[in-house]
């Protein structure tokens, strides 16, 4: 990369050592992150100014820069972008990045192509572990790890060093915001498997994989694994079968907002009773309780039951008979009406034996 | 356009969500709110844009009434960038088109049944027409005709001038997707029943059906080409001047349920986003060069008290002229994407509920963003679903 004679090279931050493509970015970073007010989420300039304003705005005293790693904390300190930082850990980056670098270089002089992330050369161990003294799990990481997975993973460790001198190849930093946002959330949510490996590979995240992290991260996300179901083997792909299977579930710090089902949510609404009645009166859109608690209770036996659609064939078998209790079949026109009112008791129950014969594909308009 | 003034709500105000003090009742955007934080400013804000500001103190209760007038009065005087469509729909939003050949017209179906065309420069519903059951998708063939399909699994045609429907043909199951591909002049439909279907749209009648692996969730058209998203998370292209065979057989690259696709206008490639606030950018060139250069990022992820809330990505809709594109997700927030530079352009104010669906006008001056409902956590009481026309600037989605 460019001239050696800046200072780092690439912006970093003092307070919690991430790189950055660019100063500015970093100036926003630190406001946002280090020099925001808890109480009024005022952005100050720097970090005896927070103090400042919190002791005169808000009568409050704060300990210590907020987001900061530990041994960075110190508010008394007035850095600004990359002004101020002491030249003590300038240096000590320094030799850091020189470290990795010529890590990374070694490596790279090893493999044929630079693509390949997973590369276990016998070499390869021994003289990382020359520079880096941790650097042994190194031949534990490559062969099996999730290795996409590992470097967000790794990144929060306090290891960013490694991991960020690799990024900008890939992700110029900015980029990154989109990623980033769902980068340091992603890391406490950064499933157990990660979090198992991160041990293994924090100290390794000096070579390739930083690199290579974007395209692996979809590559592996295409291949086989870590991210958010990494503690479930059979991932979602394995529902292609009959029965709407569940979603793997995330970790615990993580919660997707969808319904359990692996099923568009267009499908899962189009079983709600409401939608089966083929009468455009669907203005009420608050059933209320009844409802609520009956769908509830009735996607359960439903899944179970429609083998392929959750129900969006027409049965055109006047089976009904009984309530509409989600006769999943949908029913053009013509139907006789129902004549019961919407909040319909939800037995799952007896229509269960109802629904089967009535799925039969053969169902036409 | 028109926005009133409400009571003096008072609220905590916490960045980026508003949440009134007493309960969770979101606030819909057009209504000006008086906000008073805990400490130490005192500041109105309309539709997420700050009008004014007092800080530290908050101003007397006397100065409130002035102070909210002359924010109404100098927003009505510039005008707002954003407003509601009047009459809409009743029911969820389930897919919103703008006119092939200009940023008045736009479609929209809905749950209640109906497809109705609104002119939107002057805020009017134009033309509604129904179906017999919810309706999932509707495209424009061309200024004058539409086309749509749902759950009654008819796909439907009307005249825009003569307001009158023909039914055109069916599938065996619900209707999810309808497209136009104007390269080769045929309609395209993606149903529940795990085909893909097209339609000449002159005749009009069937042209040809095709069987996918799995139930078709998405389709998007690019150049001759089109790309189907399925359940099971199957990705396939078609070369539409030969449905003989299946040009390209893929899985989406990410690992949840795929949401939507949308393929770029430069035909490059396109844009697949899914049920757990990922989107993936991948290219149609099958190379390996080509390939390398896909990735995903996440996004619509919000936390809130350690527990990161992820949410599905419903909608995506690209810039006619920058290719850039807008996503909108379940968390009621639409980011705007520039995917060369791999970097986010913008990020509007939170909308009252999910996004359903977006769309670009054709010359990308304007977007519609349909706010509905999705039902992701069951049937609860939510916000109405509203449209929202909003004209872009270039510097939000320009790329830089």
């Amino acid at each position: 990369m460019g001239r050696k004679k800046k200072k780092q090279m690439k912006p970093w931050c003092w307070y919690c050592n991430r790189d950055f493509d660019d100063e500015k970015i970093l100036i926003q970073h630190q406001k946002a992150k280090h020099f925001k007010c808890h109480i009024c989420h005022k952005k100050l300039y720097t970090g005896p100014g927070l103090a400042i304003h919190c002791m005169q705005v808000h009568k409050e005293t704060i300990d210590g820069v907020p987001n900061a790693i530990p041994g960075r904390v110190d508010i008394e300190l007035e850095i600004y972008g990359m002004e101020g930082i002491p030249e003590k850990d300038m240096q000590e980056r320094r030799r850091t990045l020189e470290q990795k670098q010529e890590s990374q270089k070694k490596k790279q002089n090893q493999d044929d192509s630079d693509e390949d992330d997973d590369d276990d050369d016998a070499p390869g161990p021994s003289f990382v572990q020359q520079q880096m003294p941790a650097a042994q799990p190194q031949a534990s990481y490559v062969p099996p790890m999730a290795q996409p997975g590992i470097p967000p993973g790794a990144r929060a460790p306090g290891m960013p060093p490694g991991a960020y001198s690799g990024m900008p190849p890939m992700m110029p930093g900015h980029g990154v915001p989109p990623m980033m946002h769902g980068m340091p959330p992603g890391m406490h949510g950064m499933p157990p498997g990660a979090s198992g490996a991160v041990p293994h590979s924090v100290p390794s995240t000096s070579s390739d994989p930083p690199k290579a992290t974007f395209p692996a991260y979809t590559q592996s996300s295409a291949s086989s694994s870590s991210n958010p179901p990494s503690n479930t083997v059979a991932k979602p792909p394995a529902t292609v079968t009959s029965k709407p299977a569940t979603l793997t579930t995330m970790s615990a710090t993580s919660k997707l907002i969808h319904p359990d089902e692996d099923i568009s949510l267009e499908e899962r609404r189009a079983q709600l009773p409401r939608y089966q009645r083929n009468v455009p009166r669907q203005g009420q859109v608050h059933m209320s309780a009844p409802p609520v608690a009956a769908v509830g209770g009735m996607m359960p036996p439903q899944q179970g039951m429609p083998p392929q659609q959750p129900g969006m064939r027409h049965p055109m078998h006047g089976q009904y008979g009984g309530p509409p209790q989600g006769m999943p079949g949908y029913m053009q026109g013509g139907m006789p009406p129902y004549g019961q009112g919407p909040p319909m008791g939800y037995q799952g129950g007896p229509p269960m034996g109802m629904r089967p014969p009535v799925m039969s594909p053969a169902g036409r308009y | 356009m028109s926005c009133c003034v409400t009571c003096w709500q008072v609220c905590l105000f916490r960045q980026h969500k508003y949440v009134s003090l007493a309960s969770k009742i979101s606030i819909i955007p057009g209504h000006v709110m008086v906000f008073k934080r805990s400490i130490p400013a005192f500041s109105i804000y309309f539709r997420g844009e700050l009008l004014y500001r007092k800080a530290p103190y908050p101003p007397t209760e006397s100065q409130y009434g002035l102070i909210a007038l002359v924010s109404v009065l100098s927003l009505q005087m510039t005008g707002s960038n954003e407003y509601k469509l009047n009459q809409g729909p009743e029911d969820s939003i389930s897919a919103v088109k703008f006119s092939p050949s200009t940023g008045q017209f736009l479609l929209v179906s809905s749950w209640d049944c109906t497809v109705r065309l609104y002119d939107v420069a002057g805020n009017s519903m134009r033309i509604k027409y129904s179906h017999l059951a919810p309706v999932l998708d509707c495209a424009f063939y061309d200024p004058t005709h539409a086309w749509s399909g749902g759950l009654d699994t008819q796909l439907k045609t009307h005249d825009l001038n003569t307001d009158q429907d023909t039914i055109v043909g069916t599938h065996d199951a619900p209707i999810r997707c309808v497209e136009y591909c104007p390269e080769v002049n045929v309609m395209v439909t993606g149903s529940w029943d795990r085909s893909v279907r097209l339609w000449d749209p002159r005749t009009p009648c069937n042209a040809g059906t095709f069987t996918q692996p799995e139930k078709v969730y998405t389709l998007s058209v690019a150049g001759d080409r089109l790309i189907v998203g399925t359940a099971g998370r199957r990705v396939l292209v078609w070369d539409l001047r030969n449905m003989g065979y299946v040009q390209q057989r893929r899985e989406s690259s990410l690992k949840y349920q795929t949401r939507a696709i949308r393929a770029f206008p430069n035909k490059q490639g396109y844009v697949l986003s899914s049920i757990e606030g990922r989107v993936a950018v991948e290219y149609l060139d099958p190379s390996q060069e080509m390939q390398k250069k896909k990735y995903a990022f996440k996004c619509h992820r919000l936390k809130e008290n350690g527990i990161e809330q992820v949410y599905p990505v419903n909608a995506i809709s690209f810039h006619g002229v920058h290719n850039t594109f807008a996503t909108g997700g379940s968390d009621g927030f639409v980011n705007i994407w520039d995917p060369f530079n791999k970097k986010r352009l913008c990020q509007f104010h939170r909308y009252p509920t999910s996004i359903a669906s977006l769309a670009f006008s054709n010359d990308g001056s304007t977007l519609a963003i349909a706010s509905s409902y999705m039902q992701e956590q069951g049937d609860i009481s939510h916000p109405e679903d509203t449209i929202f026309i909003r004209q872009v600037t270039d510097a939000e989605t320009k790329p830089k």
